[in-house]
């Protein structure tokens, strides 16, 4: 009876004590950015006790002022991260704003104009033909390694543009069309796969760099090719070396376009360099401003290598050109190739793709 | 009901057509028929066996500088796939739960994603040399391309899935590596298994005549 009258004594005791306070490790201000805006809110409503209609109000105000601050309000985070102390990053949402609108409008607008300035070139221009046909007599224009280096290339821009155009274009084009499940499965599957490919893309731009670098240099002569338009407008072809000079303005368009997609790229796929998250979004916007400017030109570039100029492929198919395509276009390598004596017989060349006979490589001026 | 299929009785045919079909070519290799050599060995075959396994890890100095593009291709493709198959993470997970009952230390998260991208440059280059050299081209056959597609496509659908969040895409993966599987013991994927035994022959049979090659 004495132990039961003690305990009920103490019990009643401990419900009149005042409850403890939180201890909280010394040096820490504030347990997140959320504290910041709550301790803001107490200040504003400077009556020190808790008012609900109040305070949801004031909370209201402040987030709307967050939001339409030109600059992130700083809060303190025990967390030690890049932008742990921002509660709320108004320009995130002006990026968000528009790289769901302006980007995805003008990289739409891009790509559908330049496949009808292609159609309509197509249907005026026709394909760019060799005056008085393909002789059969070629001429060593790229080796095996270069052209293995250039479809790398090519196959690796290729997969990161339409993974890269799935992500970026997928949500208002693809989503309508095969439901949001498919579309989830599609861009997790392109995000992997954009990641994984993008440094193999820096990596071919080093050896295109190595491999056709020194051809690629500006010469004498390449700016009247400019001046000509490069023979596409107006008739007859215009001078030009082994690159003439909207080849050599593609290449380098491609290697530093290329390195600025790279370097972005690399920017975005490893956040834990501290990167902040505005170095982020305008690190997107140039990547996909850049990515864009050489999708829209490669399919330009596709179009006059393949169906727009009689006998353009060949280059990069077999290694060989018709020694009258080196004449019209490149006329200056051509002239290089007839005192050089390095043009092949049609025959030979057959006989050099393995139609007939024993297969041996002919003396070339690469040396390769 | 595909996701049954693919992981249950696929799985095993797909197995068992793998360790059959292999063994089954190794065998007929190995306990095929040979006329005895009757000539007078000037030298030792199992040492010229040894010898040649080994020596054609690196090309003949004399055509090195003409396949250096191939023999650096082919050694990121081939490492990277055997570091890719047997010390990626959820691939030593699958072994250890599906296959051998342990496991070993996965390489880390960024080994892995290299391992993938030399791989996968590795196997494009290879495979662009075959179609653009006139020689390679002729002497290719549709299975060597059937073989570099195939295998092109198991890694794609490995790095679509890489992310392990979605079970279609798992699912997809898994399906191709089956199909792959199936296929392999009757293509030229079985260079696998048989470098080892071609290269030893060979050796062996030149060793036995004295020519050091």
């Amino acid at each position: 009876m004495i132990l039961a009258c003690s305990m009920q004594l103490s019990l009643a005791g401990a419900s009149n004590l005042p409850p403890e306070k939180p201890q909280f490790p010394t040096g820490v201000s504030s347990l997140n950015p959320g504290s910041e805006l709550w301790r803001e809110v107490r200040r504003r409503d400077g009556s020190g006790e808790f008012n609900e209609v109040n305070q949801g109000l004031l909370v209201n105000e402040l987030l709307r002022e967050m939001r339409s601050s030109q600059q992130m309000p700083q809060g303190t985070s025990q967390v030690e991260q890049v932008d742990s102390g921002v509660l709320i990053n108004a320009q995130g949402k002006r990026w968000a704003l528009f790289r769901m609108t302006t980007l995805v409008d003008y990289s739409a607008i891009a790509i559908a104009a330049i496949f009808i300035i292609i159609v309509l070139f197509f249907v005026v221009r026709g394909k760019v033909p060799i005056e008085g046909g393909l002789s059969g007599n070629v001429v060593k224009r790229f080796s095996d390694y270069e052209r293995v280096v250039h479809w790398t290339l090519a196959i690796v821009f290729l997969f990161l543009a339409i993974t890269g155009l799935i992500l970026l274009l997928g949500r208002p084009l693809l989503m309508p069309l095969f439901g949001k499940d498919f579309f989830a499965l599609l861009a997790s599957a392109s995000k992997e796969g954009h990641n994984l490919f993008g440094p193999l893309f820096l990596v071919s731009l080093i050896m295109m760099l190595i491999s056709f670098g020194r051809r690629n240099i500006y010469e004498k002569g390449d700016l009247t090719w400019l001046l000509k338009g490069g023979g596409l407008i107006g008739k007859g072809h215009v001078s030009g070396g082994f690159f003439n000079m909207g080849e050599k303005t593609w290449y380098w368009m491609v290697i530093l376009i290329g390195l600025v997609i790279s370097i972005s790229g690399l920017v975005l796929v490893s956040p834990n360099f501290g990167q902040s998250r505005v170095i982020m979004e305008l690190t997107h916007i140039v990547h996909v401003v850049s990515a864009m400017i050489l999708i829209v030109v490669s399919i330009g570039h596709m179009y006059l290598g393949s169906i727009g100029s009689e006998g353009a492929l060949e280059g990069m198919k077999s290694g060989y050109v018709d020694i009258k395509w080196a004449d019209a276009h490149h006329d200056r390598w051509g002239k290089h190739c007839h005192e050089q004596d390095l043009i092949v017989s049609a025959e030979e060349y057959a006989r050099l793709q393995g139609q007939t006979g024993n297969i041996s490589e002919p003396a070339t001026e690469q040396g390769k | 009901m595909i996701e049954y299929l693919i992981d249950g009785p696929l799985w095993y045919f797909s197995l068992a057509v793998f360790c059959i079909g292999v063994v089954w070519q190794l065998g007929s290799i190995i306990f095929a028929s040979r006329k005895t050599d009757l000539s007078v060995a000037r030298d030792s075959a199992t040492s010229g066996a040894v010898r040649t396994v080994f020596s054609r890890f690196l090309p003949h100095k004399e055509i090195a500088p003409q396949i250096r593009m191939q023999v650096i291709a082919g050694y990121m493709f081939h490492l990277g796939l055997f570091a890719l198959l047997f010390f990626a993470a959820p691939h030593v997970l699958f072994l250890e739960e599906h296959l051998l009952g342990f496991g070993w230390t996965p390489m880390p998260h960024w080994a892995f994603i290299v391992s993938a991208q030399f791989a996968f440059l590795g196997l494009i280059m290879l495979w662009l040399r075959r179609l653009v050299n006139p020689v390679s081209r002729l002497i290719s056959t549709l299975d060597d391309h059937v073989v570099a597609i195939l295998t092109f496509v198991v890694m794609l659908t490995g790095c679509f899935a890489l992310l392990e969040g979605s079970t279609a895409l798992r699912l997809l993966h898994r399906f191709t590596v089956e199909l792959w599987l199936i296929y392999f013991p009757f293509s030229a994927l079985m260079h696998t298994f048989t470098f080892v035994p071609s290269r030893a022959f060979i050796g062996a049979w030149f060793g036995r005549r004295g020519i050091d090659a």
